[in-house]
């Protein structure tokens, strides 16, 4: 068990260092955000500066994909085989919102939630996907977006709590 | 200690390997702990439980959004169509998740979950077909959804028994892996426990060593403080470091004042300084040893006030971790130098000792044989005279006892390399009866002088021919019948010979009985010591030196046998003798002796003689035999002659003024004159074995005693000449005297008394030259005796033996008393 527990020190520090790029990039000025025009896929809410609605910030595909595309190849523990999923760094994502919080509430379309802590948006840390092997994912198929760690990059993405986090058919997300 | 050492080594050796093996154990161990701490942290597992019963929950979810659209109809069908994509979802994660890869082998959890799986892709047209057809289908779909409950219910629990079975058995294994950690652990830990012992004990050793090297250090300084030798430390530059209390006491030195100055100015003395120097360069460049490691060397050191005396030293290299030092150990012998010197000396006396006694007994030999050879000599001469029956009687008596006496001379001449060691027997073939017979009538006329009766016989078988030491026998006999003479009056002395049957080897028995005064009984152990005198009436008158009976013991132990003697005071003495004898044949007459009338005449002879009468006997000897005498007075004359024309013999006297006999030989043969390889044959008085080698190794031929005997002479011509080619023919030479007819003797008597009254009256002048006073002073000695004078003879072999130390007051004494001796000698007489 001590060696869960040096995972966590682990976890925070990266956490730590993660929550310094985030106070970094908020120098994005506060404002508002395009409309989206094809159906919404995410709605964040909290405590972001930049919205485009009644203090939320809405997303289309489109406008997901607008804000680049980061792919990570990875095997995951409930899909056979390597698949490459194709989809937007949370850490961009946050930094496009103006995210000011430390948690994050992410929920799935049946309303099931999890709290991801802000300092897991690092660089090549998790990625909101929206694409498995160069195919959109479908609801049956925990689309349209699933919160994807690097997991076979990083040994520290191999935990329970890390597995917990990746939330699929995730179609919401409240800063704390 | 050593054993003790290689165990305890050897335990700390397995103990590190017991602790090196226990650490790579536990290091296993501990990855172990990892993977499984890894495993269980990283748990791939994502909460199956929970996944399991939230699989139930969605299709829980899913029925209830079926029911709620059925009974109320206007609901939106999207939420059905929501919780339908979300079961769906799951079931593929049950369906293709890696971790439910193990479960799905499970038919009990498989089966239901295929059936499932078919039966949602059994709803699929029509949750995705037009929402009336939805909306009619939903009984069905309903009535469809109680079917698979009871499957979903099954999935749930036989998954979360797997999982629940999984979890025991990691806790199993955990719990082996930590337990086994544990044992490891508790290993390495007793492993340091026995280290750390160990160490401990090797601490307490080390103190102990520590302890035992100041005690071994201080003992070392004890023994060096208290050492008899020097001991002196240098460094390589020669630098004192250590200088102890005995070097300080030799070298006079304090160790305070010497330390670190150079050991070459305080004990090297001046000298050798240099050499020192040298010697310590040659070290220092390449390590050259001289004195360093070579064991003891003599050398000589100097003490503070300078005095330079000689030392044994030794030194040696040695190693005080990392510098080398020189230890040097030295003696100061100067006493054992001065005793060495002390005992060399003594040494070098007594053998000068021993050589003055070698040469006083050549000379003795030569001295008393001297006078002798001209009794015998002139004895030989008469008997070539006519003579009366009684006076050729006389004659042969008078040769017999001079020849007795000649042997007796021999015979002590015989005791003393007896005492050396160097006596061998001499045994030859002898006529007893002969022996005894000539004994007797040489001693008749003794015995009769004191009216005794003297006879001999043999008692038993006769032995007439034997093998003996006759010389000796005869000496014997003749002590022991002069004994019996000298102390009987008036009485009868017999000789009786008998063969002692049987014995093997033969002994003869001798006694010699007399009806003297006997020997008291108290006396007769001693008698046959040496110098052993019986006080005694009779003997009083006639004395002696008491070395008769010694001599004859010697003579008869020597030979092999025994001397006894029995004897009544007033009665008379009985001296027995057994010998071993050896019978023999009678030797073929003249065997080994080569007729003397083979012996060739007219040779050239030269003859080397410094004494004048011994000159003129030979020259008479040989002149009668029918030879021409050339004479030469010294070894240089010889030489002269020699080499002026050739001879068939040479005979070469030894003891000569101005040149020796052997020199003269040695130039002879050397030289490239006629006379190389004629025989030389030496002449001498000197019958002593090792002179006789001496002369062999100058080169002489062979020896000739004196006095010259006929016999012995013809002996060696014949060896020499006979049968070879005259060197010599008579035509064109002319011999430097003629045969001289007219009283030669009477001639040298005169000639003897004109030489010696020249002496004197040149001695009278006290001449300068000391060693022409020697020279003759000897030469008339030598004739002196033989003229009937010996007191002018020992006073002028004093006037010599003065002259010779050059002492000038001794020999002014030492003239006068000769001049004394001279004027009271006896008219000189050859005859007398």
């Amino acid at each position: 068990m001590k060696a869960g527990r040096m995972y966590k020190l682990i976890e925070r520090f990266a956490g730590a260092a993660g929550l310094l790029l985030i106070f970094g990039a908020t120098s994005v000025a506060a404002g508002t955000l395009e409309e989206p025009t094809g159906p919404v896929l995410l709605t964040i809410s909290g405590e972001i500066e930049n919205t485009n609605g009644e203090g939320t910030a809405a997303f289309d595909l489109e406008m997901l994909r607008a804000l680049g595309a980061t792919e990570v190849t990875t095997d995951t523990i409930w899909t056979p085989g390597t698949i490459t999923f194709t989809g937007v760094e949370l850490k961009t994502l946050l930094e496009h919102v103006g995210a000011t919080g430390t948690e994050i509430d992410a929920t799935a379309i049946n309303n099931y939630t999890v709290v991801v802590p802000v300092e897991d948006a690092v660089e090549d840390g998790p990625i909101l996907a929206y694409e498995m092997d160069g195919r959109l994912m479908s609801r049956r198929d925990k689309g349209p977006l699933w919160l994807i760690y690097p997991y076979a990059s990083n040994a520290a993405y191999r935990t329970e709590v890390i597995y917990s986090r990746s939330i699929w058919q995730l179609d919401r997300m409240a800063i704390d | 200690m050593t054993l003790a050492n290689g165990f305890r080594r050897a335990g700390r050796d397995v103990l590190l390997a017991l602790a090196f093996l226990c650490l790579v154990a536990i290091a296993v161990l501990v990855k172990d702990v990892v993977k499984e701490l890894r495993f269980l942290s990283s748990a791939d597992s994502d909460n199956v439980h929970w996944t399991l019963s939230q699989a139930e929950v969605e299709f829980l979810e899913f029925r209830n959004a079926v029911n709620w659209a059925r009974t109320v109809p206007e609901t939106p069908l999207s939420t059905v169509i929501v919780e339908f994509d979300v079961f769906y979802s799951r079931t593929s994660t049950l369906a293709n998740g890696s971790q439910y890869s193990p479960l799905r082998e499970d038919p009990a959890f498989d089966a239901p979950l295929v059936e499932v799986r078919d039966r949602l892709n059994g709803m699929i047209p029509l949750i995705d077909g037009p929402r009336e057809d939805l909306r009619a289908g939903l009984d069905d779909l309903a009535a469809q959804i109680e079917d698979m409950r009871a499957l979903v219910r099954s999935i749930a629990t036989t998954g979360l028994q797997h999982f629940a079975l999984e979890s025991d058995e990691l806790r199993t294994s955990l719990a082996t892996t930590l337990l086994r950690l544990a044992v490891f652990t508790g290993l390495l830990l007793l492993a340091l426990a026995a280290l750390l012992m160990h160490a401990y004990r090797t601490a307490q050793q080390t103190d102990k060593r520590g302890k035992e090297l100041a005690i071994a250090y201080a003992r070392l300084n004890t023994i060096l403080n208290t050492s008899l030798d020097a001991v002196v430390v240098t460094d390589t530059e020669g630098r004192v470091q250590n200088f102890n209390p005995a070097a300080e006491r030799i070298f006079g030195r304090r160790l305070k004042d010497v330390r670190n100055k150079h050991i070459g100015d305080i004990i090297v003395p001046e000298h050798l300084r240099e050499a020192h120097d040298r010697g310590m360069a040659r070290f220092a460049a390449d390590g050259e040893r001289r004195v360093i490691g070579q064991g003891r060397v003599k050398l000589e050191g100097m003490r503070a006030n300078g005095e330079v005396f000689p030392v044994e030293l030794a030194i040696e290299t040695a190693h005080a971790g990392e510098e080398q030092l020189l230890v040097a150990f030295l003696r100061d012998i100067s006493h054992r130098v001065a005793s060495e010197n002390e005992l060399v000396q003594a040494r070098d006396k007594a053998l000068a000792g021993e050589q003055a006694k070698a040469e006083f007994l050549a000379m003795m030999t030569h001295e008393i044989r001297t006078p002798l050879n001209g009794i015998l000599g002139n004895l030989s001469l008469m008997e070539d005279t006519k003579l009366s029956s009684d006076q050729a009687r006389y004659m042969r008596n008078m040769k017999i006892s001079g020849e007795l006496l000649m042997r007796h001379v021999d015979a002590v001449l015989d005791v003393a390399r007896f005492e050396s060691g160097a006596d061998t027997a001499q045994e030859d073939v002898t006529h007893l009866g002969h022996l005894m017979q000539d004994l007797v009538d040489s001693q008749t006329s003794a015995a009769h002088a004191h009216g005794n009766a003297l006879q001999w016989g043999w008692v038993g078988t006769p032995e007439e021919w034997v093998e003996v030491d006759s010389s000796r026998l005869q000496q014997i006999l003749l002590n022991l019948v002069g004994n019996a003479i000298k102390f009987t009056r008036e009485g009868r002395i017999s000789i009786e010979a008998e063969m002692i049957e049987p014995g093997e080897p033969a002994q003869i028995e001798i006694r010699v009985s007399d009806t003297g005064s006997g020997i008291a009984e108290g006396d007769l152990a001693r008698i046959f010591e040496d110098f052993q005198t019986v006080s005694h009436q009779v003997s009083d008158s006639v004395g002696g030196t008491g070395l008769g009976l010694g001599i004859v013991r010697r003579f008869v132990q020597a030979m092999g046998g025994e001397i006894g003697v029995e004897s009544t005071l007033g009665e008379g003495s009985t001296f027995w003798l057994r010998i071993p004898v050896m019978p023999a044949e009678e030797p073929s007459e003249d065997k080994g002796a080569l007729p003397e009338s083979e012996a060739p005449s007219d040779l050239e002879i030269l003859l080397v003689e410094d004494n004048d009468i011994n000159m003129q006997l030979a020259y008479e000897v040989l002149v009668g035999m029918g030879h021409h005498v050339t004479e030469a007075r010294d070894g240089q004359e010889a030489v002269d002659v020699a080499n002026k024309r050739p001879f068939d013999l040479v005979l070469m006297d030894i003891r000569m003024p101005v040149m020796d006999g052997l020199t003269a030989t040695k130039m002879i043969r050397e030289g490239d004159g006629p006379n190389w390889d004629a025989p030389i044959v030496a002449f001498s008085a000197n019958v002593l074995p090792e002179a006789r080698d001496r002369f062999a190794a100058a080169g002489m031929s062979d020896f000739l005693g004196k006095p010259l005997q006929r016999s012995e002479l013809a002996q060696i011509i014949v060896r020499f000449c006979a049968g070879r080619e005259r060197r010599v023919t008579l035509d064109g030479t002319t011999p430097l005297l003629v045969k001289k007819k007219e009283s030669p003797m009477e001639k040298l008597r005169a000639r003897y008394i004109s030489e010696t009254s020249a002496l004197f009256e040149w001695l009278a002048g006290l001449p300068e030259d000391t060693q022409a006073i020697a020279n003759r002073a000897h030469q008339i000695a030598g004739s002196a005796a033989a003229f009937g004078q010996p007191g002018v003879r020992e006073a002028l072999l004093l006037v010599e033996q003065v002259a010779e130390s050059g002492d000038r007051e001794d020999l002014v004494i030492a003239i006068n008393e000769a001049q004394a001796a001279w004027k009271a000698a006896p008219e000189p007489s050859l005859i007398s």
